[in-house]
């Protein structure tokens, strides 16, 4: 808190020295002719279309599985961290600064439905009715009173320190029904495609407000939250209730995958399995990079991570794919024959099946 | 000598006399006097000494390079240091031998006076470190293990900690069979205060790296401005032997020429007085020869030897008539002097034009230039008659004067046919060809540089090829152009700040040539994903200032100045076209105009593509104004000198061909307009209207005395068409071997001036009397000969 109090002086006092410069929430994404090499943080596959996001509001389509891309129209400049498509026309991205981008042509055009500073003011409003409606209840709990009294609290503090926390990851169920979750705990569903939002932030067992870094939905209707420092959080009934997992390791996780029972990806090389959700098994690697995203087709199932790690799932367990590039990927899908992966550099291209000296 | 303008000129025919009786009146005492200058100056010129300042060779009115020098100070952990790479060339650099060679190799840098020794770079120093983010947060260490003993498994743990230090690509070759020393200078020695010697640095690293551990296995490569500049001077100084080739050959050319010993040495002697002139004064004012003024002397020589062969011939021809000694001395002088004088001073005037050219190695040149041409009407115009005054040209001499003069036929003859109607529109329409292939050719010309590496050099030089490695096997480009963001103080890593660098770096991967660009807004971006557990997700720069501030707390030398109110973008380019740097210019520009306010400015530029984009810019306009003032001033003093438009046409028409073909020679050759080549033409015009000069005074004395134009012009040849040939051999003898030197521009030099002196030499034969023939009206006997009747 002392530190937000700090920020907050330091921004009074430089306030009179801000110029007109427009904000990278009001500035659209720059047109660049470099934009398939610039950091790029996630991918999305429609029936006929890529969809890749990344640095200063980048959004690049391609209709020819990777062989070109073009950039799409994006109203801000910020650091888009992840994209979701229910089907070929709907689809949502977020990224830092609390920005929410909506498509409803396939990526082509986009809209912002929400930044920070909404979400901050959600926060403060929603908390708000919670404790006035708790208040007004019969037999008020006064542990749950005072957790949403210091939630409030938070949440103004937040409010004025500005809309700085980055959103992390987006899913949706369908056209409608979808959650956004990022940093400092921070996660909001909507029922209406992002017409209006909730705040379930105060809902999630986090009370050290760990960073939410990847959102999966399981075969069997569960949702799954992997976030900072082992935190693993589950909910049964569509993020109403959500209840910890005990968590088989204590550094961070990156992403969730499902292919034949649930892979945990985590820092370092940490790579957790289990059929069921309930009992983890330690998958050894040969090597300690960090995991930062999976690719599954027919069947098959790829992991991408730092220093251009790429790992294919065989018969012999995970073995070691040489990558194009020794940067970092983020996330990536299978089209064709091919997979196509994201990161540090850009687009990377690699056939999908291993040959030897293969590229 | 009709034809002279009686007015303008009156000043100098006064001072004829005057001086004349002055020098052959106490002709002792003037000599003692001559004497006494050249002990004292020759004293001085001994002391000169090889001098490059890269502020002189960029132009320092320039808003780019004002700019840079305002920040010069905070700027000055950018650009000036060398780079050594130590390359195993028959393995990798996993290799013991290979490590301690390294190792040797980054201490010896470590000792040699000048380094900047807490941000010289290898993997052997203790401040380039891996680092990797752990369950605990970051852990890290030396790249090279504390425990490292050269055994396999210290340098398979080297491997891994190099593969995770992000140094591959900067102090590891992409190839891994090559490492880097970075080795950061100070311009100013920050306890003694004394300024660093680049000629010494650089030949200390060259005896203590290069000399000490290249052998068989090992290659050692070095780059860098200070190697440049070593390189340079070093260069620079077998030009000397140049000297002494081009001494030798005007020796033996001037004893065929002339027949006479005396007409040799002394001719070469007093060319030598004025080189020993002009270099004592430029001691005396304080100037040290960089590259460029160090072919002055060369000029000065020719120019010399080329004024003193009129004069010998002179004296000869005035001895065959059978004057003495001293009145034949006194008579060439009285003939000689006006048109002498003339000559010269146009070629003064020629390069002091170049003094409207912003940059400080061409004004010096200019004024280096111009000091010996002023030292020649000194030593060749005044010292030289007084000396064959007493020695006299030979008995020999005097023959072959008085035979060649009785003699009907001459070779010469063949040339009056440009003199004649028929002959003369044949020259004009092959000069009207010329015109046309030199308009169509000239067309490709480019201002600056074209090669790539440093351009100063030759593109197979060591340094060059050196270059060339680092930049196949390292991912660094060496053209550098810095736009330098000024904020108030403690502004530079605020959020509006780094966003907006952030945005203009993006801008940039939309200009073409350039490759990449770093910032601090990069290491904000980094560091804060670092913090991160390394997550690309948050590669960002934080809109939470104690964040942006966290992410601070380690910057990289030269990418934010102390106080905070200066962060340079440096930007890498594929190279240093002159497309590509306007490219660029314009780009940031462009940016510039849109985004700079009271708080935040994108100024452009210090390293040095910025540099040579500066350097370009003014060359572009400075070009023309040069053309303009070069030969508005030499037509103006032929105008004074002979009264006539049409006189002024037939000189300066072959000269400004010459000028334009070799233009057209530039854009066959590749060579750009550049520092080096700008003053060439002013050079070549300056000292090409010497011949017209010559020859047109002499022709004017035959049309005068009634001749008609094919016969004025033969006895015009017979009389000075010998020297004015022997005037375009020693000057482009004087220049033709710094083809040779193994500096590249004085090699575009000599290829240039060798060419224009040449052709300048042709035009003033052959095309000169055609249009003369073409534009001279039949009463041009009579208009002369009233100036004749001034005059006298």
């Amino acid at each position: 808190m002392r530190i937000r109090t700090i920020t907050l002086l330091l921004a009074w006092l430089a306030a009179p020295l801000v110029s007109a410069q427009a904000d990278r929430l009001e500035t659209p994404a720059q047109p660049s002719s470099r934009a398939a090499q610039a950091v790029l943080t996630d991918i999305a596959r429609l029936p006929q279309r890529l969809v890749a996001v990344g640095e200063q509001g980048t959004v690049l389509l391609s209709d020819s599985q990777g062989d070109d891309w073009r950039q799409a129209q994006v109203p801000v400049s910020v650091l888009l961290t992840a994209v979701s498509f229910v089907d070929d026309q709907y689809g949502w991205a977020v990224g830092h600064d609390g920005v929410v981008l909506h498509s409803s042509d396939g990526g082509t055009s986009w809209q912002r439905q929400l930044t920070g500073d909404r979400i901050n003011q959600l926060r403060v409003e929603q908390l708000q009715q919670a404790l006035a409606e708790l208040e007004n209840a019969d037999s008020p709990d006064e542990e749950q009173l005072e957790r949403l009294q210091y939630a409030l609290d938070d949440a103004e503090l937040a409010r004025e320190d500005g809309p700085s926390v980055p959103l992390l990851d987006v899913w949706f169920q369908d056209r409608n029904t979808g959650f956004v979750i990022g940093g400092y705990g921070l996660i909001l569903k909507t029922t209406d495609s992002g017409q209006s939002w909730q705040s379930l932030d105060h809902r999630l067992p986090n009370p050290d407000r760990f960073h939410l870094n990847s959102l999966l939905a399981d075969s069997r209707g569960r949702l799954w939250i992997a976030g900072e420092a082992g935190l693993l959080l589950r909910s049964d009934d569509l993020g109403e209730r959500w209840q910890a997992v005990d968590s088989p390791y204590e550094g961070s996780w990156f992403a969730m995958a499902e292919q034949q029972g649930l892979y945990l990806l985590g820092l370092r090389g940490h790579l957790f399995h289990s059929e069921d959700g309930e009992d983890w098994q330690p998958v050894e690697l040969a090597q300690r990079a960090t995991l930062n995203g999976a690719i599954r087709q027919d069947g098959g199932l790829w992991l991408v991570g730092q220093g251009g790690l790429l790992l294919e799932r065989t018969a012999d367990g995970f073995v070691s794919r040489k990558a194009p590039v020794r940067r970092s990927f983020s996330a990536g899908v299978a089209s064709g024959e091919q997979l196509i992966l994201v990161g540090e550099g850009g687009v990377s291209r690699v056939a999908m099946a291993a040959r030897e000296g293969a590229k | 000598m009709s034809g002279i303008g009686s007015n303008l000129l009156a000043p100098i025919r006064a001072s004829e006399q005057l001086i004349e009786r002055l020098l052959f009146n106490s002709r002792g005492l003037v000599l003692a006097l001559f004497t006494l200058l050249t002990v004292w100056l020759l004293v001085q010129a001994s002391q000169i000494r090889p001098d490059a300042s890269f502020v002189k060779m960029i132009p320092t009115q320039h808003p780019y390079v004002a700019n840079f020098l305002d920040y010069r100070d905070d700027l000055s952990g950018l650009g000036n240091s060398i780079r050594v790479v130590v390359a195993a060339t028959d393995g990798d650099i996993f290799d013991a031998d290979y490590q301690q060679t390294l190792k040797q190799v980054t201490d010896e840098l470590f000792f040699i006076p000048g380094v900047d020794r807490s941000a010289l770079k290898s993997i052997w120093t203790p401040n380039v470190r891996w680092t990797e983010v752990t369950e605990e947060g970051f852990v890290g260490g030396p790249v090279i293990p504390a425990e490292y003993d050269g055994s396999a498994e210290s340098l398979e743990q080297v491997r891994i900690n190099i593969l995770r230090s992000g140094q591959v690509g900067r102090l590891v070759a992409n190839d891994f069979r090559s490492a880097m020393i970075q080795v950061p200078l100070f311009d100013k020695h920050p306890e003694t205060g004394e300024k660093l010697n680049y000629q010494q640095f650089s030949a200390q690293v060259e005896k203590l790296v290069r000399d000490k551990y290249q052998r068989d296995g090992i290659r050692i490569h070095i780059t860098g401005f200070a190697k440049i500049v070593g390189d340079l001077i070093d260069g620079a100084v077998q030009v000397a032997i140049f000297f002494a080739i081009a001494l030798g050959v005007t020796l033996v050319l001037l004893f065929l020429y002339s027949g006479s010993v005396t007409g040799t040495l002394i001719p070469l002697a007093c060319s030598l007085v004025a080189v020993i002139w002009q270099l004592g004064l430029l001691k005396t004012l304080g100037y040290g020869l960089d590259p460029y003024s160090m072919l002055v002397p060369f000029l000065v020589f020719a120019i010399g030897v080329s004024h003193g062969v009129q004069i010998v011939n002179t004296i000869s021809l005035e001895a065959g008539q059978g004057a003495d000694k001293l009145t034949a001395a006194q008579r060439a002088f009285r003939a000689i002097y006006i048109p002498g004088l003339t000559a010269l001073l146009s070629d003064g005037i020629g390069f002091v034009t170049l003094m409207v050219i912003q940059i400080q190695v061409i004004q010096d040149l200019a004024v280096a230039a111009a000091l010996g041409v002023a030292v020649i009407i000194l030593t060749n115009l005044l010292l030289l008659p007084l000396l064959m005054s007493y020695a006299g040209v030979g008995r020999r001499a005097i023959e072959r004067a008085r035979r060649s003069a009785s003699q009907p036929h001459s070779r010469w003859q063949l040339l009056t046919v440009f003199a004649r109607p028929a002959g003369a529109w044949s020259a004009v329409a092959v000069a009207g060809l010329f015109v046309l292939i030199g308009l169509y050719a000239s067309q490709d010309l480019k201002i600056g540089d074209l090669d790539a590496g440093a351009p100063e050099l030759r593109a197979d030089s060591r340094y060059n090829q050196d270059n060339a490695f680092i930049t196949a096997n390292y991912s660094t480009s060496s053209d550098v152009f810095v736009v330098m963001v000024a904020t108030g103080k403690e502004q530079c890593s605020r959020f509006e700040t780094l966003t907006l660098v952030d945005r203009f770096q993006q801008y940039l991967t939309n200009v073409s040539g350039v490759q990449s660009s770093l910032s601090l807004a990069d290491v904000s971006e980094r560091v804060t994903a670092g913090l991160n557990e390394g997550n690309l997700k948050w590669r960002s720069i934080s809109r939470n200032q104690y964040v942006i501030n966290a992410s601070l707390s380690y910057v990289p030398a030269g990418l934010m100045n102390s106080s905070c109110s200066l962060l340079p973008v440096i930007l890498f380019l594929d190279d240093h076209k002159a497309e590509t740097l306007q490219r660029v210019t314009e780009a940031v520009g462009s940016f510039a105009d849109r985004h700079n306010s009271d708080n935040i400015q994108f100024l452009m530029a210090a390293g040095n593509a910025g540099f040579e984009a500066a350097t370009n810019e003014v060359i572009g306009t400075a070009q023309y104004e040069m053309l303009l003032w070069v030969y508005g001033v030499v037509s103006l003093l032929c105008l004074a000198t002979f009264r006539s438009l049409r006189t002024v046409i037939c000189i300066i028409v072959p000269l400004a061909l010459t000028s334009l073909l070799c233009q057209a020679l530039m854009a066959r050759l590749g060579i750009g307009v550049k520092v080096a080549t700008l003053p060439v033409i002013a050079l070549g015009v300056g000292i090409g209207v010497d011949y017209g000069i010559y020859i047109y005074s002499k022709l004017s004395t035959y049309l005068v005395q009634g001749y008609a134009l094919p016969r004025a012009y033969l006895e015009t040849l017979r009389t000075t068409g010998k020297s004015v040939a022997f005037t375009g051999m020693t000057l482009a003898i004087g220049v033709v071997l710094w083809i040779f030197s193994p500096i590249a521009f004085q090699a575009d030099m000599g290829i240039l001036l060798t060419f224009m002196f040449l052709w300048n030499m042709l035009g003033a034969l052959i095309l000169l009397p055609a249009l003369a023939c073409l534009l001279l009206p039949k009463e041009v006997r009579v208009s002369s000969k009233e100036v004749s009747d001034a005059v006298q």
